[in-house]
């Protein structure tokens, strides 16, 4: 009962996505999405090839970034393989 | 191999290899608040504090300071980027 | 002179060849000072002497709606920094 075999950690979830696009939804009104290298135990991140958006009141802003390490701390979601229209 | 964790990384870059990788680089440094610090990267620690010199402050892309040497606390750190040109 | 080591291998030893200097710290909300470093710690709660404080205030006139920068400074003797208060310290210009 204390354990149970079949759950996937976390963790582990972020790991297979090593290598793929992620979707990370940050709080407040920002979001990247960009190539999984690598993560640490604060889920501090090292992206490849990333899109930022920034919901400002003007738009949604982009900016192309090449590699970045992204602080842990303001993560709020992450989905693996992308945005819906970064996957089709 | 096909449910390897890593598929088609050779190793994994970890956020500690990537800031080996970028000491004494060009980079862009985004603060929580949107404020971007582009410089060369002197060093840094464990809690995403940085040394940076040559720092220009960018505040909605437009410049709006420079500092020869920086420190920027890293609890304010949203990103630490690459960057091409400086 | 020779005691002193000037390498700076963390952040921190920024701040500690800036001790006894004029220092430039920008703080949350808008917030910058300027005053002589006395003392520091790991958080970077610091205590600054002579200090400058401006602080910056935008306002939107109600019937323009232009922006109206507004800024404000203070002359303080002596004060504590919050270290979690802090997002960048620049040391002087070393020549």
């Amino acid at each position: 009962m204390a354990t149970n075999p079949s759950q996937l950690l976390p963790s582990e979830l972020v790991d297979k996505c090593v290598g793929s696009r992620i979707w990370v939804i940050m709080k407040g009104e920002k979001e990247m999405v960009g190539t999984l290298r690598g993560f640490d135990v604060y889920v501090n991140m090292v992206l490849e090839d990333v899109i930022e958006y920034e919901m400002t009141p003007e738009g949604r802003r982009e900016t192309k970034l090449d590699q970045i390490l992204l602080n842990g701390n303001n993560i709020a979601l992450l989905v693996p393989g992308g945005m819906p229209e970064d996957t089709a | 191999m096909s449910d390897d964790a890593a598929p088609d990384t050779g190793a994994a870059k970890t956020p500690a290899d990537f800031l080996k990788s970028i000491r004494g680089k060009p980079v862009v440094v985004k603060l929580n608040s949107g404020v971007d610090y582009r410089g060369i990267l002197a060093c840094l620690d464990g809690y995403m504090n940085i040394a940076m010199e040559q720092t220009e402050e960018y505040v909605n892309g437009q410049l709006k300071n420079k500092y020869g040497d920086a420190f920027i606390r890293g609890n304010n750190v949203l990103y630490i980027s690459t960057a091409k040109d400086k | 002179m020779a005691e002193e080591d000037t390498t700076v291998k963390e952040p921190l030893d920024l701040i500690r060849l800036s001790l006894d200097e004029r220092v430039y710290v920008k703080l949350r909300g808008e917030r910058e000072i300027r005053g002589k470093l006395h003392a520091y710690d790991q958080h970077l709660n610091m205590i600054l002497g002579d200090v400058e404080e401006t602080i910056t205030t935008v306002e939107i006139d109600d019937e323009t709606y232009e922006e109206i920068i507004k800024t404000t400074k203070r002359a303080v003797r002596f004060l504590f920094v919050r270290g979690d208060a802090v997002t960048l310290v620049s040391p002087p210009l070393r020549t």
